[in-house]
């Protein structure tokens, strides 16, 4: 089926399901249009890849080493989509549901962890766990002589789970607060067990929300090329990345087309988790479930909840405040001063990219939501094949279609905010899809009956409604794109840099005292962001 | 620590030590790379001072040899410089001494991997033109790479002879600005001089080493080391020792700077790293038991150069043919010798530390431009198991 039968069944669908046919159509142009540009980059694969022979391509796709690869970044993606449903759903419930104490405190711990870039957390665990590393240091008088190595899978899988689990945490919580929680009451009052109410009645009812933040996490661990490149652990991103530099981009391009295969499968099995999603937000959450008492478990779940803040806050934190001690004179960074344009550049790009990513997901996510359809969910699966793409591949791309097509935009802001949009997206997607589908439709009926267009309709009901979903998303974008590394090293303005590319050169020199102020700061800016996130629960 | 002490260690053997730099250095260094070269600096005054840095150890220098920057062009205009490597940091230190020196002259530079920018530039240049005037990158494999795509424009006659051929591209399209030795950093408490071979190929095969030696295979300068081992020895031998090393039990570290710390806390006895590495873990650590072995005519005695070349198609060609010479001024040459550990590249600036001579220094007889060919080597690594 080509596009523009797609696109004619999809206008078919969403006209009959309004007497008004004009506005769902322009909808679903306008979320079509956006969904194709941010797969755009994604072109540039497909032209490298099409100049292979197909011997050399059949040759590369079944070597032992792609084969490898392949199962290494399969292992990887399911060991930590796993562990961080089993850390991020636990402290969802109880921080939401339990009697557990300081239980505002504890929330915005378990979402903090968020804000710490995976490498400088890997940079972290390295220090601490690797062989004469801190602990180990602390741990000899005591007799131990030698560590688990922290490198391979193992350390990869654990430290992408310490600061991608918050994915989950943040997903499963909105939909644990947003449920009706009389129908556990009733489960219960029908003699249900609190496991039985909680198996039949609750699982079902924030699985999506589960599925949501699973999706985000397996696409970001499909994607990260810092961490496994720390812990020495193969997979498609380092593959790729070495590919890239010894400039056989053939390989390069074939692995890529093998990653964007698994992030679609990624995408398949998502959507199958999620086929029942709707009886998940349509009833808003004004009445909450009963608490849970902890009882005896309240010792446990506290010392669960201060453990994982521990690793994921206390330990990356307390190794950067260790670099800068240890930072003495010879650690100092040559030409490496850190200025506060940086920074300036950091915070203007992540909002420029926050700001466009939210305008650019209000359509798509609302044809998604409003849609019974797969087809009206189309756009919204397209936009989260971006974020699986890894940041080299899509700076790559974009450097080639820039200079190809538009070189006047090759090296501006303009590509890098670009870049941001189409990795980073899906996230404001994900976030104002969810607060579109707690909205009654038949608030729009309602003002449209009383004569507002659907455009004002939207405005005057949808939007105040929906806000704190946009500001949410808008904060995942900023904080993430803050994040952001290797796509900012190659579209970046020469002469541009901020506070990633500043602390990513001094570390890469080995001058980790340099690094650990900024790296200290972004985290903080980044973590002022996540409380915008946070303080949407208190207004839904 | 003098060069006395060197000279009676190594000249006997073939093989050369290099006694690190003490207490003495480590101030010295401590004292040069502290300095911020912020805002706060007139412009003009720029003396050998400041390209020198402070410390006993610079002061007892003679005065370099060489054209002085006194005798060169004034520096005017801006000039687009791609640097490459964490190391480019250093480079900015100077490069601000020039701008400095030279009200009329300002840089707009982007600093990246030596790699990922000769990619850049190939890219760059496939389309039209790079926006670069010129290319510093930490290797040669980088400047032969951007040289082969055909992306170089030439170099001055005048920088071109100041530097010995073998660091300088046969063709003139790019030249060595400073000198990078591979060696065999070693923890002292481990392991005597004695104890280290004087060929990287019988490494596998040392005692000592079993289970107890780092290397970093993804990192640039070991590519193009093993790539001058393909060149010597070619693919099949390679390939061998290589898979013998794995089999010897060799850990595996992201960087050189990783691999010489590793070897100061003993975490391994030995291991794969530039030379300046050492001096680097030195001047954090004083008290490190850490010193460095070169091997003798094969690849474990590559000297690589930091080097660069001129962009085809700048309109700054001049203004960069200049900006070459006086990066290879004795002033700028000083500077990589005192504040890099780098080799200068002219004949009379000497290193500095207790390093051996650059002609002391045993490296193989191969043209550095073929060390581009880093996919081969990238091939062979991950046919033996190492990447």
């Amino acid at each position: 089926m080509s596009a523009s039968d797609r696109f004619e069944q999809l206008r078919e669908q969403t006209s009959t399901e309004s007497s008004d046919s004009t506005a769902p159509t322009l909808l679903a142009v306008v979320a079509l249009a956006i969904s194709l540009f941010v797969l755009s980059p994604l072109v540039w694969l497909f032209l490298r890849a099409g100049e292979i022979a197909p011997a050399r391509a059949l040759e590369l796709l079944t070597s032992q080493t792609t084969v490898e690869v392949t199962l290494n970044t399969l292992v990887l993606v399911v060991g930590v989509t796993a562990a961080s449903v089993l850390i991020g759903v636990p402290l969802a419930i109880l921080t939401a549901q339990t009697d557990l104490p300081f239980r505002r405190f504890w929330t915005i711990t378990a979402a903090l962890p968020l804000v710490v870039p995976s490498y400088i957390g890997a940079f972290a665990f390295v220090s601490a766990f690797g062989p004469r590393g801190v602990l180990a240091d602390l741990l000899a008088p005591l007799g131990v002589e030698q560590l688990p190595t922290i490198y391979g899978l193992p350390g990869a899988v654990l430290v992408l789970t310490l600061f991608t689990y918050p994915y989950v945490f943040l997903t499963t919580r909105a939909s644990l607060l947003s449920f009706d929680g009389t129908v556990v009451e009733a489960a219960r009052s029908l003699n249900h067990t609190r496991w039985e109410a909680f198996k039949r009645v609750t699982l079902p009812q924030i699985a999506p929300g589960i599925a949501a933040g699973a999706l985000l996490v397996a696409l970001y661990a499909l994607s990260d090329f810092g961490t496994p490149a720390i812990m020495q652990y193969d997979v498609f991103t380092r593959m790729i990345y070495n590919e890239f530099g010894a400039r056989r981009l053939d390989y390069a391009s074939v692995l890529s087309m093998l990653l964007l295969v698994m992030a679609l499968g990624i995408l398949a099995v998502e959507s199958r988790l999620n086929a029942g999603r709707e009886g998940a937000y349509v009833s808003r959450g004004s009445r909450q479930p009963g608490q849970i008492r902890l009882g005896y478990w309240k010792a446990p779940a506290l010392a669960f909840c201060a453990g994982i803040a521990a690793l994921c806050l206390v330990l990356p934190i307390g190794i950067l405040l260790q670099w800068l001690v240890r930072s003495g004179t010879g650690y100092s960074g040559g030409g490496f001063v850190f200025e506060l344009s940086y920074a300036w550049n950091s915070v203007g790009l992540a909002a420029v990219a926050a700001g466009i990513s939210v305008l650019a997901a209000l359509p798509v996510a609302y044809l998604s939501a409003r849609s019974d359809t797969r087809l009206g969910a189309l756009p919204e699966r397209a936009t989260y094949v971006g974020y699986a793409v890894p940041g080299v591949v899509l700076g790559l791309a974009l450097v080639y279609l820039g200079l190809s097509y538009v070189p006047f935009l090759y090296q501006s802001v303009i590509l890098l905010v670009f870049a941001y949009v189409v990795r980073f997206l899906p996230q404001a997607v994900g976030t104002t899809e969810s607060s579109i589908l707690q909205v009654d439709p038949s608030y729009i009926e309602a003002a449209r009956s009383l004569g507002y267009n659907p455009i004002s309709a939207f405005r005057q009901v949808v939007l105040p409604l929906v806000a704190p979903g946009l500001a949410a998303g808008a904060a995942l974008v900023f904080l993430t794109t803050m994040k952001e590394l290797p796509a900012t090293l190659m579209l970046r303005p020469t002469g541009f840099e901020t506070f990633v590319t500043y602390i990513w050169l001094v570390q890469g020199a080995g001058y980790y005292g340099q690094a650990a102020i900024p790296a200290l700061i972004l985290v903080g800016v980044s973590g002022l962001s996540m409380l915008v996130i946070l303080r949407r629960e208190g207004s839904s | 620590m003098t060069d006395d002490d060197s000279l009676t260690d190594g000249s006997r053997s073939r093989r050369r030590f290099l006694q690190l730099g003490g207490a003495a250095a480590a101030t010295a260094l401590a004292g040069c790379s502290g300095l911020s070269l912020g805002g706060e600096q007139e412009s003009g005054q720029v003396t050998l001072a400041d390209f020198r840095g402070s410390g006993p150890l610079v002061a007892q220098r003679a005065e370099p040899e060489g054209t002085s920057i006194e005798d060169l062009p004034a520096l005017e205009g801006e000039l687009t410089l791609y640097l490459g490597g964490g190391e480019g940091g250093l480079y900015l230190d100077l490069i601000n001494l020039l701008e400095r020196r030279y009200p009329d002259f300002t840089t707009n530079h982007r600093l990246e991997a030596s790699s990922d920018l000769a990619n850049t530039i190939i890219e760059e240049t496939d389309a039209g033109q790079s926006p670069a005037d010129v290319f510093m990158a930490v290797d040669a494999g980088s400047l032969g790479a951007v040289a082969n795509a055909g992306a170089t424009a030439g170099l001055p006659e005048e920088a071109l002879s100041a530097v010995p051929s073998e660091f300088q591209d046969s063709e003139g399209r790019w030249v060595g600005i400073a000198g990078r030795a591979r060696a065999i950093p070693y923890n002292t408490n481990e392991l005597s001089a004695s104890d280290i071979p004087s060929s990287v190929q019988a490494f596998p095969e040392t005692a000592a080493f079993q289970n107890s030696l780092g290397w970093a295979p993804t990192y640039s300068a070991f590519q193009s080391f093993v790539t001058a081992m393909r060149l010597i020895r070619g693919d099949d031998e390679t390939r061998s020792w290589l898979e013998a090393m794995l089999d010897a039990g060799i850990t595996e570290f992201p960087d050189e700077f990783r691999v010489s710390n590793a070897a100061a806390d003993g975490e391994i006895v030995a291991g794969f790293a530039n030379h300046y590495y050492s001096q680097r873990v030195k001047s954090a650590r004083e008290d490190a038991p850490l010193d460095l072995a070169f091997t003798e005519g094969d690849a474990g005695a590559l000297v690589n150069v930091s080097g660069l070349e001129i962009l085809d198609g700048t309109p700054n060609a001049d203004l960069a043919a200049n900006f070459v010479r006086h990066i290879l001024s004795a002033e700028a040459q000083e500077f990589f010798a005192t504040r890099t550990f780098a080799y200068p590249m002219i004949p009379g600036v000497q290193p500095v530390g207790g390093l051996p001579t650059i002609d002391e220094l045993d490296p193989p007889d191969i043209d550095l431009t073929e060390l581009a060919d880093v996919a081969g080597t990238v091939d062979l690594l991950r046919e033996a198991g190492v990447l």
